[in-house]
C-alpha cells in the first residue's frame, strides 16, 4: 500500500512542480495546489497503522484501523491549502484585471 | 502548569476579529474593539512572562487531552519574551491605525483581519506543537497576504501574490518535515520529539526532518537565499502592517531556528550553526549594502531588517551562552527600533502628495518637521548601535558573545557592517530632514499621527540606559534553555 503512496506522492510532487515553474499565473496557482495534494496523500501514508477500518471500530483486530491522527491533520492541512488557493486566485483574478494578462513575466515593476 | 491566563494572547484577538466582523458597518467601533483586544493580550503576555519568571514554563492543555497526544499551549521563558516583543509592537501598530490617513485603513475588512494575524503570531510563539506552529502560521500568512493585498500602494497585489507562492513553498517544506518527524517518532509535540530524539535514537528521516523545517524557517525569516520576497513585500505592504511584518513577524523563523538548534536537533546543531554563521554573514553584507543603494526609503528599511536579521543568525550560529544572550537582546531590541522607524517613514509619506517614499519625491520633505526628524535620528542612531540607545546594548551583547565563541574574523565583518548600518541611517535621515526640498513640492498640513512611533522610540531609549531587566531576562532565558530537560518535564510533567 505504501509503494503506491510513494508513487503518486512523488508523481503529483513532480507535476506541481513543473505546473507551478510556468509563466501563466492560472498554472500556477494550479500547481500550487497540486503540491499540496501531494503533501496531503504523503500524510495519508505516515500514519502509524494502516488499515482500511475507521478508528474506534467494534469487533476489528488491532492493526486493521486507521491512523485517526493523520486524518485530523489532513482535513486541516486541506481547509488550510484551499483558503490560500481561494485567495491566489482571488489576487489573480484582480492582477489580471488590471495588467489584462496573466503572464507572470509582464508583473515586473517591483525592481531594485 | 495549567495556567489560562496562557490563552489570551491567542484567543482574545482571534474572538475580537469575529466580533469586529460584526460591526463590518462601523469602522470606529472596529478599531476600539481591535485596541482592547491588543491590550488584553498585551497585559495577558506580561503576566504570562511574569509567572514563567517565578515557577518555570506555563502550560495550558487544549480540549482535555494530556501532552503528548493533545495539543498544548507551552510559553517556556523564551516564547514568554519574544510573545512581549510581539504584543508590544502589535498594540503600536493598532495606536498607528487611529491615527492613520491611508484609504485601506478604513476599509471594513482590516481591522479583522490585523487581528487575525495578531493571532497566528502569538499562537506561533505560545504553541507547544508542531502542527499547530504551521496552523498559526498560515493563519498568519494568509491574513499579511490579503492585509498587502488591499493596500493603497498598487504593487500590493503582485507582490502579494509573489509572497503567498513563495511563503506557500516554505510552508510545504514544514508539512514535509512534519511529516516525517510523525512517521518517525508517531508524536508531534515538540516536548515528546525532543525527549524521543534525546534519547539517542536518530533515523535518518529525522535528519531529513531537520532540513526541511530548517528550510521553512529560513523562508519565513527571508535569510539569504530565500530573501527576494521580503523587500518587495514589506515596501508594498500600509505602513501600520508593514511595521508589524518588518519587526515581529519575520522574528518567527528566528524563534524556529533557536527551538530547532536548542531544544530539538541538540545533537546535529553545530553543523546548522556553522551554516548559519555563514548565512548570517551574507544576509549581513547584502541586506546592508542592498540598503544603501535603493531608491526608496521603505525599500531601505526592509533590506536593513534583512541585514539585522542576519546579525541575529551570527548570535545564534555562535552558540554560546553569551552569543545567545546577545542574539536574544538583539532580537526584541530590533524588534522596537525597527518598527519606530517605518512607522514614522509612513507618516512622512503619508503627507507627500502621492504617498509615496521614493527618495528622489521625499528629498527635503522633512525640513519643517523637526520633531519627526529627532525622532527618525534617534532611531537610526538606535538602529546603527550609537550608546546611550538600546541598539548599543545588542550590538554590545552580541559582540561579546562572540569574543567568548572566539570567532574574530565575524566579529571583525559583524562590526564593520554596523559602520554600513551607520551609513545609509545617516544618509536617508539627511536626504529626507536635511536637503533643501524642491519648490514644487506641497505637503500636506496633518499627516499619520506621531503617537505610536514616539512612545516606541521612548520605549528604545528606556531600554538603551536601563538594560538591565531586559539582559537579566535574557540571561535567564538563555540558562533555561541550556537544560532541554526543564522545557520537557515542564510539558509532559513528572
Amino acid at each position: 500500500m505504501n509503494v503506491i503512496f510513494a508513487i503518486a506522492t512523488g508523481l503529483m510532487f513532480a507535476l506541481g512542480v513543473f505546473q507551478l515553474l510556468r509563466r501563466d499565473l492560472i498554472k500556477t496557482a494550479m500547481g500550487f495546489y497540486i503540491l499540496f495534494t501531494a503533501i496531503n496523500l504523503l500524510f495519508i501514508a505516515v500514519g502509524g497503522f494502516n488499515g482500511i477500518f475507521p478508528a474506534y471500530s467494534q469487533n476489528v483486530e488491532r492493526g486493521a484501523i486507521s491512523d485517526p491522527l493523520v486524518q485530523a491533520l489532513l482535513l486541516t492541512a486541506i481547509v488550510i491549502s484551499f483558503g490560500s488557493y481561494a485567495i491566489l486566485l482571488g489576487l489573480i483574478a484582480i492582477s489580471a484585471r488590471r495588467y489584462n494578462t496573466t503572464d507572470s513575466d509582464t508583473m515586473d515593476q517591483l525592481k531594485g | 502548569m495549567q495556567n489560562p491566563l496562557v490563552l489570551m494572547p491567542v484567543f482574545v484577538p482571534l474572538g475580537s476579529a469575529a466580533l469586529a466582523v460584526l460591526f463590518s458597518e462601523r469602522v470606529r467601533i472596529q478599531r476600539w474593539i481591535g485596541l482592547a483586544a491588543v491590550l488584553i493580550a498585551w497585559l495577558a503576555s506580561l503576566g504570562v512572562l511574569y509567572a514563567n519568571w517565578v515557577d518555570g514554563v506555563q502550560t495550558y492543555v487544549i480540549g482535555g487531552w494530556q501532552p503528548p497526544f493533545g495539543i498544548v499551549l507551552a510559553p517556556d521563558l523564551l516564547s514568554a519574551m519574544l510573545e512581549v516583543m510581539a504584543t508590544t509592537v502589535v498594540l503600536a501598530g493598532m495606536i498607528y491605525i487611529f491615527g492613520c490617513k491611508d484609504k485601506c485603513v478604513q476599509l471594513p475588512a482590516f481591522v479583522p483581519l490585523y487581528l487575525s494575524m495578531a493571532t497566528g503570531l502569538h499562537g506561533a510563539f505560545y504553541t507547544g506543537d508542531i502542527f499547530t506552529l504551521f496552523v498559526f502560521q498560515e493563519l498568519m500568512v494568509i491574513s499579511s497576504v490579503v492585509l498587502v493585498g488591499i493596500s493603497d500602494n498598487r504593487l500590493g497585489v503582485e507582490a502579494a501574490i509573489k509572497y503567498l507562492l513563495i511563503s506557500s513553498m516554505g510552508s510545504l517544506f514544514l508539512l514535509v518535515g512534519i511529516a516525517a518527524i510523525y512517521a518517525t517518532f508517531g508524536t508531534l509535540t515538540l516536548a515528546d520529539i525532543a525527549r524521543l530524539l534525546e534519547g539517542g535514537d536518530r533515523p535518518l528521516l529525522a535528519q531529513a526532518a531537520a532540513v526541511m523545517l530548517m528550510c521553512a524557517f529560513l523562508v519565513k525569516s527571508a535569510v539569504f537565499p530565500f530573501h527576494f520576497w521580503q523587500p518587495d513585500f514589506h515596501t508594498a505592504a500600509p505602513t501600520p502592517v508593514h511595521a508589524v511584518l518588518s519587526s515581529v513577524v519575520v522574528k518567527v523563523g528566528v524563534y524556529g531556528l533557536l527551538r530547532l538548534t536548542l531544544l530539538l536537533f541538540t545533537v546535529e546543531a553545530p553543523l546548522v550553526r556553522t551554516l548559519l554563521i555563514i548565512l548570517g554573514v551574507i544576509g549581513v553584507y547584502f541586506g546592508s549594502l542592498a540598503a544603501l543603494r535603493t531608491y526608496d526609503a521603505k525599500r531601505m528599511l526592509a533590506y536593513s531588517t534583512f541585514g539585522q536579521i542576519g546579525f541575529i543568525l551570527i548570535g545564534i550560529g555562535w552558540g554560546t551562552p553569551l552569543a545567545l544572550i546577545g542574539a536574544l537582546v538583539y532580537t526584541i531590541n530590533h524588534a522596537f527600533i525597527k518598527s519606530s522607524l517605518l512607522m514614522i517613514t509612513g507618516a512622512i509619506a503619508s503627507r507627500m502628495p502621492n504617498k509615496s517614499a521614493r527618495l528622489t519625491d521625499i528629498a527635503g520633505a522633512g525640513k519643517t518637521l523637526t520633531r519627526i526628524g529627532a525622532l527618525y535620528f534617534l532611531g537610526g542612531l538606535a538602529l546603527a548601535g550609537v550608546p546611550p540607545l538600546n541598539g548599543f546594548i545588542s550590538k554590545l551583547s552580541l559582540v561579546r558573545g562572540g569574543i567568548q565563541a572566539e570567532s574574530w574574523i565575524v566579529i571583525g565583518l559583524a562590526v564593520a557592517a554596523g559602520v554600513i548600518t551607520l551609513m545609509y541611517m545617516m544618509r536617508t535621515w539627511q536626504h529626507i530632514f536635511q536637503k533643501q526640498p524642491s519648490p514644487d513640492l506641497h505637503l500636506k498640513p496633518y499627516g499619520d499621527s506621531l503617537v505610536a512611533p514616539a512612545l516606541l522610540i521612548g520605549l528604545c531609549v528606556m531600554l538603551g540606559l536601563y538594560a538591565v531587566p531586559l539582559v537579566t531576562l535574557a540571561t535567564e532565558a538563555v540558562s533555561r534553555l541550556g537544560n532541554p530537560d526543564l522545557y520537557i518535564r515542564g510539558v509532559l510533567g513528572g
